[in-house]
Parts: structure tokens; C-alpha cells; sequence
């Protein structure tokens, strides 16, 4: 079974992050806080909430070497939270924004972290010693509408936007004084912050989620027209590949190897993609038993579920007992749209089987590849 | 904007006409041949037109409303039709239903039901979701 622990912590959850050693898990239960719950005994225990923000976290992540938490919301600022003791210790960063904070992530050495927006606009920030505070760098009128994912190269000065107008744009954000010369390599080396690196305009509609493979020669990103990018040699000359599939639309995407992608989103049940030894990529099947029925049905299905999932959400399942009974009919272990996907990767071992998702079900579900021995070839 | 571009496509719009005017006797000759298969993936060919004149737009709904209440075999028609075409003829599928006539409302949800199970709900996303190449 691919999915190996299920736990429902809250009603709904815009997003989560693991601690460094993976023993503790941050989420936001569609609220202002951040809840973080450890492990204790077998027993997922509440150890700590993160209050500050006013209104919906929308991002976190929790730094791998320095253990740091960056959150950012709605709200319009972002929080860099410290360990101090036993006590969770905020830093407000000043995202000079005047629409929602959307998406946040760190850079992979840890010294920057970008955040997507509602305002067209992207923030790099970085930590300045003398002042002792985050600052905030933005890109702008690069988007012609909300960012909403960012993804890191792993040189640390690429990153990767999606936006709802469609595009997936890679921008540099070398910043003086924070990156050094040599960390730039390639044939963009004299990129200065904030230029362009390559537009894609592959999606009539808008797009979510994108990420590097392992080694950032791939690039994938999801569109909400039922379509996924695989973007090879991103500079002046990318290599692009759409692949359309015939179930609901994406929202996030995880590499797990150079040759496979595993996309997340509507359809409630994981979706494997993987490229062949011509490195063509395609949809290779469902993770976790998803019952196999005749196309027939499956439509009928699947419509009444789309909407029963739309309704049943807000009128507390209200509509559920009608006809078919939503999601547990296909058997999918989410029951609703899931929104986060993240790698977990132990520091001693290089390789990523496993992977944790969260969605709009308020389930955390930590998923292995180990055993599915057909997609073994690909990892 | 778009009176800049209307200007460039003035142009161009006449060859668009004309070359749907040549599609639409290809497709009277596939008919008379009983070839309705054909005759839709001749007008579905080129489709949409690469034009925001909504002229071309409909002329090209034209073509292709003749040549799909022409189909009686939908099963028949899905099978020999090649998947590129899926996304494309779900658009026009829905123009159809916007229409509000009778015969054409009913072939449409009739193709639309056997083309949903074939091409799956990614098939009605990806032609509602695009805004920019609209039929």
C-alpha cells in the first residue's frame, strides 16, 4: 500500500512543513494560527501554536540546517520564527505588499526566501546582520496577475514563478553581498536581481505549483486546464513538453527522482508521471487503490462526487447521503482536493521514496514508493 | 489593443474566409461520399481559426455544425477519431449547447456524453479553462 500513515488533524489545512528531523509537522488549520504537533508514544500531540498573523496562513516551510519556521498569510507580512528555548519566537517581515502573501518557500542554502502574491509581485528577502532584520526585495511588474507557486534552483540564485495569468516565468535573484560570484555558473551568469531569465507560456489558464527535479535541469508545472509542463534546458532555447490527462486539474507537483513527477490536486488521489528512456513524459497511473470501474460509471461518478465534494464541504455533508457516497466509493484516501505536497528526505539518505500531502480534507498523508515495484525503474 | 490587431487581421481575415469556404465544399463532397467521419475531421482541421474576428468564428461554427448533425455513429466517430481532436471538438460541442436549438442541443449532449467517457472530465476542463483559443 502506497500510503503508509493517514492522520486528520483538522477540519481543513492550507499547508504544511516538517521539522528537519521529520518528527514534527506544521500545518495551518484554515485559520491564523500554525499548528506544530509532535510525535509523542505513537500520538500525534500538540506542542506548539504559532499566533501573529491575522488572517489565513497560506505558506509555510521550515528550514532543513537552521530550523527556522517562515510563514506568510493573507495578511500581507510574513513571520521568520526562532527557537528560542522552548518558545517559538517571531520576527515580522515587511513584505511591502498590498495584496495576500500566497506562497512561501526557502532558498536551499537557507539565506533567502521568496514569497508569491496576490499583488502581481514577487518578495525575495534576505537576513541583514547590521540591522538585524529581513529584507524584502521585490520583483516587479514581471506577473500580470497573482503568483501563485515559487520554486528554488538548486544554485540558490533561479527561481521559478507560476502566476494565474497563465505563464511560468524563472527570474535570478542574485543579491549583492548575500550570493557570491562563483555560486553563478552557466551562460546566464551576469543576471543581476530580478531579470528574466525565460517566460513559458505553455497554459491558457491559470497556474499552480511548479518545482525543479533533484538536479534543476527539469522544470514542472501544473495548469487548471487539466495540463502538466515538463520544461527541459530552461534558458534562451527551453525544451518544452505538455502532458494533458483526462482527469481534474493539478494544483502541486514533487519530484521524486530526475525521471518521475508525482502531481497532486482535485482529483483527491496522487497521479504518477514519469519519463521513458527517450524522456518522454507521461501519466503512468493513480498512487494508492483507486477502484477500477468501467468508464461508464466512472463519468456519472465522478460528477456527482466533483459536486458533492463542492457542496459537501460547506453544509457539512449535507449532501453526501444522496446516490454515491463521495470519494469512499473510489476508495482515495484524501477526500478532497489536496493542495501541498513535500518530500520528506532524511539527511542521511540521499534518495526521496517518501512524500507527505495535505488538502482541503484536513488529513496529513505520508505516502512511500518503496514498494510499487512498477514504478521502481523510475526512481 | 485590440483595435490595433483588428487592423492587421482585416486582412488576413478574408484569407481565413476563403479557406473555410474551401474547407465547407470539401466537407459537402465527404458527405455525399457518406463519409461523416471525415467531413468532421476535415472541419475540426485548423480549428479554431487563429483570429479574434468573430466572422471567421462563425463561418468556421458553421462548417463544423454541418458536418456534426451529419454524425449518426458516435461511437463510430470517437473511435476513428484521433484524440488531438478531442479537446478541440468539446469546444464546439459546448458553442452548440450555447445556441439553445432543439437538434443541435440534442446531437451535442449526445456526442458530449460518449466523448466525456472516452476523453475523461481533463477533456471539458481543458476546453472551458482556455480563454485565448476560444471557437
Amino acid at each position: 500500500m502506497a500510503a503508509i500513515a493517514v492522520h486528520k488533524f483538522a477540519q481543513c489545512i492550507t499547508c504544511h512543513a516538517w521539522s528537519p528531523d521529520l518528527s514534527m509537522v506544521a500545518f495551518c488549520p484554515n485559520s491564523t494560527e500554525v499548528h506544530i504537533y509532535k510525535l509523542l508514544q505513537d500520538k500525534w500531540e500538540k506542542v506548539h501554536v504559532l499566533q501573529k498573523h491575522d488572517q489565513i496562513v497560506s505558506g509555510i516551510d521550515w528550514s532543513a540546517s537552521s530550523n527556522r519556521i517562515v510563514t506568510a498569510s493573507h495578511d500581507r507580512n510574513s513571520y521568520v520564527w526562532n527557537l528560542e528555548g522552548s518558545e517559538w519566537v517571531p520576527t515580522l517581515v515587511i513584505l511591502r505588499l498590498n495584496r495576500a502573501a500566497l506562497c512561501v518557500q526557502w532558498s536551499p542554502k537557507e539565506n533567502k526566501f521568496a514569497v508569491g502574491s496576490g499583488a502581481k509581485t514577487v518578495c525575495v528577502c534576505y537576513y541583514e546582520q547590521e540591522n538585524n532584520w529581513w529584507v524584502s526585495k521585490l520583483i516587479r511588474k514581471r506577473h500580470d496577475s497573482s503568483v501563485t507557486g515559487v520554486a528554488w534552483h538548486p544554485n540558490n540564485i533561479f527561481l521559478a514563478t507560476t502566476s494565474t495569468d497563465g505563464k511560468c516565468r524563472v527570474f535570478s535573484t542574485f543579491i549583492k553581498g548575500v550570493d557570491t560570484k562563483d555560486s553563478r555558473t552557466g551562460p546566464t551568469s551576469d543576471s543581476k536581481f530580478g531579470e528574466q531569465i525565460v517566460q513559458l507560456d505553455l497554459s491558457f489558464s491559470w497556474a499552480f505549483g511548479v518545482k525543479w527535479s533533484p538536479s534543476g535541469n527539469t522544470l514542472a508545472y501544473v495548469g487548471h486546464n487539466s495540463m502538466i509542463y515538463f520544461v527541459d534546458d530552461v534558458g534562451p532555447s527551453p525544451l518544452a513538453q505538455n502532458v494533458a490527462f483526462r482527469d481534474l486539474p493539478l494544483r502541486d507537483v514533487l519530484f521524486v527522482s530526475e525521471r518521475m513527477a508525482i502531481g497532486v490536486g482535485f482529483d483527491c488521489s496522487p497521479m504518477v508521471f514519469a519519463a521513458d528512456d527517450r524522456g518522454i513524459w507521461s501519466f503512468i497511473r493513480f498512487l494508492g487503490e483507486r477502484k477500477v470501474t468501467s468508464s461508464g460509471s466512472t463519468y456519472g461518478s465522478q460528477f456527482s462526487e466533483a459536486f458533492g465534494k463542492l457542496y459537501g464541504g460547506q453544509t457539512k455533508h449535507g449532501v453526501s447521503n444522496d446516490a454515491v457516497e463521495p470519494s469512499r466509493s473510489r476508495g482515495g484516501i484524501h477526500e478532497n482536493c489536496i493542495n501541498c505536497i513535500l518530500p520528506l528526505r532524511r539527511p542521511d539518505i540521499s534518495t526521496t521514496t517518501r512524500f507527505s500531502t495535505s488538502g482541503l480534507d484536513g488529513k496529513v498523508v505520508i505516502w512511500d514508493l518503496e514498494n510499487q515495484a512498477d514504478l521502481s525503474d523510475y526512481l | 489593443m485590440a483595435a490595433t490587431g483588428g487592423f492587421v487581421e482585416a486582412d488576413n481575415a478574408e484569407a481565413i474566409i476563403t479557406r473555410i469556404e474551401h474547407k465547407s465544399r470539401k466537407i459537402e463532397s465527404l458527405l455525399k461520399q457518406l463519409k461523416p467521419v471525415e467531413a468532421l475531421k476535415t472541419a475540426l482541421e485548423g480549428s479554431p481559426p487563429m483570429t479574434r474576428d468573430e466572422r471567421c468564428k462563425s463561418a468556421n461554427w458553421i462548417v463544423v455544425h454541418r458536418a456534426l448533425m451529419a454524425i449518426k455513429d458516435v461511437d463510430g466517430m470517437l473511435t476513428s477519431l484521433d484524440p488531438e481532436y478531442h479537446d478541440i471538438l468539446m469546444k464546439y460541442l459546448y458553442r452548440g449547447l450555447s445556441t439553445g436549438d432543439r437538434p443541435t442541443c440534442d446531437q451535442c449532449l449526445r456526442i458530449h456524453e460518449k466523448l466525456t467517457e472516452k476523453a475523461g472530465l481533463g477533456c471539458i476542463l481543458r476546453s472551458l479553462a482556455d480563454t485565448v483559443n476560444t471557437v
